[in-house]
């Protein structure tokens, strides 16, 4: 076209250039439709699509194998039908054509009808048009009515006749066709199971489908064509309950997971390996009858990660160990998504979840790991230096310091700040010095030069009470050691000076032991009158805490006391007490008065100081700097702030918000960042040049590994992810069920009691259930809360033999019985609504044949009838029944009639003997069983009730404490009064032949 | 020399105090202005970076620099962050499009001494076609392009962060690229004037030079010699004080806005002193021991009589003394702006080296007027 010479640019060049050009663009945009449609999610699809053709096959196999016998008979059966069917067919045939005609016939007749109706309706509209008018035009038009209305009307018969002759026809069909339907309906209901999986096989398997199902299977994945249907594609869950904080908005969770975790809900795969294999316990996640569907749930509300992500990176997926780690690293060459805030929780600290939706309990069923986490931080007082307003604390974990002086002594009491561990190996009490960042020796200097400042301000203006007359207050040692195992202390104590048969603290049993300190080391500690006043009345000492009375005699107190302070600590005693050094001092005083004054006046004021005047200022800066009073009520400190970062959040902190110090060898993970500190609390000084006062504080409580593991769980369970109020768990229970809870946590009622099943520990220990804490099962339903809560304030003995007693906790008020009693109730279902006295009539019938029962049942062998002691000894004795009508509730009382075990595992109870009909109908039943219990014809229930209202019409004394404890004061606990011990060896004397 | 002896080396150097004078002290010498220059640059061989192997050169430095840095662990993170792959193709390709101007500008010079036309001379200067001439080829590099683009698309994920938090700072807190040269101006600058009347300046500057430039020659087609003037002051401005901030911004500064050299480690606890002063304090306080005058006028007085005599008074002796024939020639309206343009471009490295030397913060300093230069 152009000449070449009028060209600027070589046209051959140019256009060599366009075609590549043009090819390299054809590449790329075949590159674009791979890289857009080559999903990594589909790769699992694919495989999990072979997984299930194998398992479908399997199962067809299996079903087939099931029915072989039988269905070859169907089969026989179907093709004899259908042969019979056959042969019928010129009949058939014969019987089709006429139905053909008459179709054809009525078809015609049909609209002859139509239009002569039409025309009927017409003639009557005029009709009434000319009624309406008036005059004799009507008439005319009447008898046009009148006359194609008969006309209509034969029509109408012709048109029906046809229908009849039609319908009679088509049944004719129909009963020839239903033999074969039978038989064909037989061989299916046979062949159910087999038919499903071979259906199911052809959906999946292509090599079983039809040519054109296999061109369209291929067809609906192709690219652009597979936003009709395709077979692989992304499966989503959006979950509008859970919501992501995206801080301008919060939007639902969006759950792709199920794309490569397809087996996740399938019971099939259980075995087969990531991510197809089936998620653990059903019963309680994902399928529709579980408590979280994954519907409501998704997978991301317990799970968190990016949940949008449709490949294993892109995911968040975090590896649960090192080992794993280094594995995803190689295998898939995994790196943490960078800016997504939210990764995958590890696998270990999935429970982590499980607060933010059941926020008001310990006790989760299941959720072991954040249940234990959320119990230590109660128990090792967290919450007195980090506030968490969703995990509040009650009252401090420590004990009150501000009566020091008459417990212990200063030398104690500054060793003991130094290194608690050298004095209680097992102690809560968390070390606060002679940690990793305070190894240089100017600050180990100061440290102890604080410690005995601290001392000083706790022991300043009180006088240090020095045993003046021991004796008065010791006792018989080896008495008070078999009193110290069988009272009760146990409950919460233990005596146990060999580390390694402590208890530990890996299940909420072995937590109940800790309960109160390990008695070891007394001697050291304490005066033996501090202790005998503490053993009588504990909260004389210290009204917030959390032992009870026990009631104890004087000489039982004074018994118990010789045997715990017979226990002394020689290694402890040896080790120097930290004493101030002068020129520390001056230092620690100077270097606190320059935080409010200048260097010049600080020096002024603080040459005018006094020793001891140092002393008291600089332990009182130290208390406020350490933050004893976390734990600890002191003089001075009683409204002071708690020192630490509240964590009401801390699970939702952004990472780089926490300080993981100089060094780079921490992942920036928040539950690396807890678990270091944990471990180690002082580890993000490393490095750092800090003054001694800007060193890190938190002290070193010595946990464990799975302890770290669980307290890093609850904590990351503080955050702020949002969910829907319907699936919100702790909205559904009380508040007094879960204030009742955390009462029935601090005062321990489970170191002794079985309660909903946990705890129960000294039961254990005392060996047989009937000698211990009663099992507390069904208490809400079973005890008169009026009754309760009298006892509660002053326990009375119930069950006469224990020697184990339920002490008195006057430090619980009233208020907070009360939640525990609803607790109760609530946990047992029983509404906390008003009970009317139970009545009964003592003449009735049902009263006079209860009178019967009880008169079999012998109920005086093993039960008080108030000061009416039983028949037999003591090992056997049994409540008061007269106790029954103020204690008991009615119904409840039936229930444990009929079957005690069910409510009380190893109880002596037997059930009382309840004669059946058949006994009841002999001749002689009215003299041997008495006119009214034949009355009630073995009727189980009305002989229950009957000896029920029996019960409640027992008199005698209510409380007969007083007479069991004479009785026990005098004879002791120890049952083997010969009469039960039945040694068989003692008849078969060799002499005796 | 071993490897970590020349990191640390290139990391000392690239230090702005030192980088931007070395660049400000070799630039005339890359594109001399006047004569004195242009011996200087013939003699020390500079001349051979607008030949063809020069250009090798270039780029075989640029890419060594890159390798090596892609090799370490530091550096490596900035240089494969999404964000700043533009600016490493801006490296290349203003090295390419600067060399290659230049080099036909030598070219055509060369032939110019030898009495010759220039190239361009034998182009058509009545008609080129449309096609296939000017759109065949737009539309081949637009395919190209296409592909370079799809082909970046596919490998490189778009760098989306976290969702934006009012309460979560990143840090260091970078503009876009094309802004990076700005950012870093705000550190000699108040924003008054580096993110408001500098870059009005720059603009209205630009629009401006074709209105004030008045020498013919040079006029389509490449000339270094010709224009050599204007050419070096617009290449100082754009090349140093605009493309090279951009590559200090991206490369050279990191968490709290220090300086780290591209191959160190960009630690968040750094510190560094820098505690200016401004010079109404210098005058007042540190040379003649009084107190701050509490008249805001008279306190910065030494500022703006600075400042006056710099925009108003120094263009008025240089025309009639060192830029006496310029003044002729350009005429009054022409000179001024000129003046006006050149003096306030000026400004910016006399500030960033009072600043370097003096620690000077402010010449005049009204936080009360937000009024501060």
């Amino acid at each position: 076209m152009f000449k070449n010479d009028e060209r600027y640019w070589d046209i051959n060049l140019l256009n060599k250039w366009f075609a590549i050009s043009s090819i390299v663009f054809l590449i790329v945009l075949v590159w674009i439709f791979i890289d857009d449609n080559d999903d990594e999610f589909k790769d699992y699809q694919r495989e999990f699509r072979k997984m299930q053709i194998e398992i479908t096959k399997n199962k067809l196999d299996e079903e087939q194998g099931l029915v072989e016998d039988v269905s070859e008979d169907y089969e026989l059966a179907l093709a004899r039908a259908v042969k019979l069917f056959d042969d019928k067919s010129e009949q058939i045939k014969k019987i089709n054509s006429e139905l053909g005609e008459l179709r054809a016939g009525y078809y015609k007749i049909n609209l002859k009808y139509k239009s002569q109706k039409a025309e009927i309706d017409v003639l009557k509209f005029e009709l009434e048009s000319a009624n309406l008018k008036g005059g004799n035009e009507s008439e005319l038009v009447r008898k046009e009515y009148g006359e194609k209305s008969l006309v209509f009307g034969e029509v109408k018969l012709e048109k029906e006749e046809f229908e009849i002759k039609i319908s009679r026809l088509e049944k004719q069909i129909k009963a020839l066709k239903s033999e074969v339907k039978a038989a064909q309906d037989e061989r299916d209901r046979v062949l159910k199971k087999v038919d499903l999986a071979q259906n199911k096989l052809n959906l999946l398997d292509r090599s079983e489908m039809s040519f054109m199902n296999k061109i369209g299977d291929i067809v609906r994945d192709l690219p652009i064509l597979d936003f009709m249907d395709p077979y692989y594609k992304v499966k989503q869950t959006v979950v509008k309950d859970v919501l992501y904080d995206v801080n301008f908005a919060a939007m639902p969770a969006v759950d792709r997971c199920t794309s490569c975790h397809l087996g996740i809900a399938n019971p099939d795969f259980k075995d087969a390996e990531q991510p197809y294999t089936t998620h653990p316990d059903l019963d309680l996640y994902l399928t529709s009858k579980s408590p979280h569907p994954e519907e409501s749930f998704g997978c991301t509300s317990c799970h968190s990660g990016r949940s949008r992500g449709t490949s294993f990176l892109s995911s968040a997926h975090t590896p649960n160990t090192p080992e794993q780690k280094k594995q995803w690293k190689e295998k898939y060459d995994w790196k943490p998504v960078k800016h997504w805030l939210q990764p995958m929780l590890p696998t270990r600290y999935t429970q982590a979840s499980c607060f933010k939706c059941h926020q008001n309990t310990s006790d989760l069923a299941g959720a072991e790991k954040i249940n234990l986490g959320l119990t230590l931080i109660d128990r090792s007082g967290c919450n007195g230096c980090h506030v968490s307003a969703n995990w509040e604390s009650k009252g401090k974990s420590g004990p009150d310091l501000r009566k020091l002086n008459e417990k212990s002594h200063p030398e104690w009491v500054a060793k003991w700040i130094k290194n608690p561990r050298a004095f209680r190996y097992n102690t809560r009490m968390p070390h606060v010095f002679e940690q990793a960042n305070q190894e240089k020796p100017n600050v180990a200097k100061r440290n102890v030069t604080e410690i005995a400042s601290i001392t000083h301000y706790l022991f300043e203006g009180k006088e240090v009470k020095n045993s003046k007359n021991p004796s008065k207050y010791l006792g018989d040692p080896s008495n008070g050691e078999k009193l110290f195992s069988a009272v009760g202390c146990m409950g919460c104590h233990v005596k146990e000076q060999d580390p390694s048969l402590a208890p530990q603290t890996t299940t909420f049993k072995e937590l109940t032991k800790l309960q109160g300190p390990n008695l070891i080391g007394m001697g050291s500690k304490v005066t033996p009158e501090w202790l005998f006043n503490w053993l009588k009345k504990p909260h004389e000492y210290m009204p917030s805490t959390r032992m009870p009375d026990l009631r104890l005699s004087d000489s039982d107190a004074r018994d118990i006391t010789a045997y715990l302070y017979d226990n002394k600590n020689y290694d402890f005693d040896q080790l120097d007490a930290p004493e101030a050094d002068n020129e520390v001092l001056d230092e620690l005083t100077l270097d606190w008065l320059m935080k409010m004054n200048p260097e010049k006046y600080a020096i002024e004021k603080a040459s005018k100081m006094s020793k001891d005047e140092k002393m008291s200022f600089v332990g009182e800066k130290s208390i406020r700097h350490y933050g004893c009073y976390g734990c600890h009520n002191i003089d001075g400190f009683m409204d002071a702030k708690p020192i630490g970062v509240e964590i009401t959040q801390e699970g939702s902190k952004p990472v780089d918000k926490f300080d993981f110090g100089l060094y780079h060898d921490i992942p920036h993970t928040i539950h690396d960042w807890i678990e270091n500190k944990l471990r180690t609390p002082r580890i993000y000084d490393r490095g750092k040049e800090s003054e001694p006062l800007d060193l890190l504080r938190m002290p070193n409580f010595h946990f464990t590994e799975e302890e770290i593991e669980a307290v890093t769980m609850a904590v990351l369970s503080f955050n702020t992810d949002k969910v829907g109020e319907s699936l919100l768990a702790h909205n559904k229970v009380p508040d007094y069920n879960k204030e009742g809870h955390r009462l029935v946590k601090k005062y321990n009622c489970q170191g002794c009691h079985l309660i909903e099943n946990r705890g129960g520990q000294l039961v254990e220990q005392i060996g047989a259930p009937e000698y211990g804490p009663p099992n507390l099962h069904s208490q809400g339903r079973k005890t008169n809360p009026n009754w309760l809560i009298k006892f509660f304030n002053n326990p009375m003995t119930v069950r006469p033999n224990l020697q184990v007693r339920m002490p008195s906790f006057h430090q619980i008020d009233d208020k907070e019985w009360d939640t525990i009693i609803k607790y109760f109730q609530s946990i047992d279902d029983e509404n906390t609504g008003y009970r009317a006295p139970h009545q009964f009539a003592s003449s009735s019938s049902k009263f006079k044949a209860g009178e019967k029962v009880h008169e079999l049942g012998a109920c005086n062998n093993c039960h008080f009838y108030g000061t009416e002691f039983p028949t037999q000894v003591a090992s056997t004795w049994a409540p008061n029944l007269a106790l029954t009508k103020e204690r008991l509730n009615p119904e409840w009382v039936i229930d444990w009639l009929r079957e005690p075990q069910a409510i009380m595992p190893g109880t002596k109870m037997p059930a009382p003997y309840l004669p059946t009909p058949d006994v009841l109908e002999t001749d002689d039943a009215v003299d041997t069983w008495g006119r009214d219990l034949v009355k009630l014809k073995g009727n189980q229930e009305a002989m229950l009730e009957g000896l029920r209202d029996y019960m409640w019409n027992i008199k005698g004394k209510v409380d007969i404490s007083a007479e069991i404890k004479e009785y026990f004061d005098e004879n002791g606990y120890d049952f083997s009064d010969g009469s039960e011990e039945y040694d068989d060896e003692d008849d078969w004397d060799d002499e005796d032949w | 020399m071993n490897l970590v002896a020349i990191k640390s080396a290139i990391d000392a150097l690239s230090a702005p105090t030192i980088s931007f004078t070395i660049l400000t002290v070799i630039f005339p010498f890359i594109f001399p202005p006047s004569d004195w220059f242009e011996k200087i640059h013939r003699k020390s061989g500079l001349w051979r970076t607008w030949t063809k192997s020069g250009c090798i050169i270039g780029m075989v430095l640029i890419t060594a620099f890159f390798v090596i840095g892609y090799f370490d662990p530091y550096f490596n993170k900035t240089l494969t962050k999404a964000d700043n792959f533009p600016i490493v193709l801006m490296i290349y390709s203003m090295w390419f499009l600067i060399w290659l101007g230049m080099y036909k500008a030598y070219r055509n010079d060369a032939r110019i001494e030898q009495g010759l036309k220039p190239e361009e001379y034998n182009d058509p200067d009545d008609k080129v076609l449309v096609w296939p001439d000017l759109v065949y080829i737009e539309f081949i590099c637009l395919i190209l392009f296409q592909v370079f683009l799809i082909v970046w698309s596919i490998l490189v994920a778009a760098p989306i962060e976290e969702p934006a938090n009012p309460a979560a700072t990143p840090n260091p807190s970078k503009a876009p690229w094309y802004f990076l040269g700005l950012q870093e101006m705000l550190v000699y600058y108040d924003p008054w004037i580096a993110g408001v009347l500098l870059p009005t300046f720059i603009i209205v500057g630009l629009m401006a030079i074709p209105y004030m430039d008045i020498n013919k020659k040079g006029d389509g087609y490449y000339s270094f010699k010709e224009r050599r003037v204007g050419i070096f002051i617009f290449m100082y401005g754009w090349v140093v004080l605009w493309l090279f901030l951009i590559i200090i911004g991206t490369f050279f500064r990191g968490p709290n806005w220090n300086f780290f050299g591209p191959f160190e480690y960009w630690d968040t606890h750094k510190v560094e002193a820098l505690t200016n002063v401004n010079l109404s304090e210098i005058l007042w306080v540190k040379w003649l021991s009084q107190g701050m005058p509490s008249n805001i006028l008279v306190r910065e007085s030494l500022g703006f009589v600075l400042t006056g005599l710099y925009l108003f008074v120094l263009p008025v002796i240089l025309a009639k003394t060192v830029l006496k024939d310029m003044y002729e020639a350009y005429g009054p309206t022409r000179f001024v702006s000129l003046m006006t343009f050149g003096l306030v471009m000026l400004a910016l490295p006399i500030k960033m080296y009072l600043r370097w030397i003096f620690n000077l913060q402010y010449i005049i300093a009204i936080p009360e007027w937000f009024f501060n230069i």
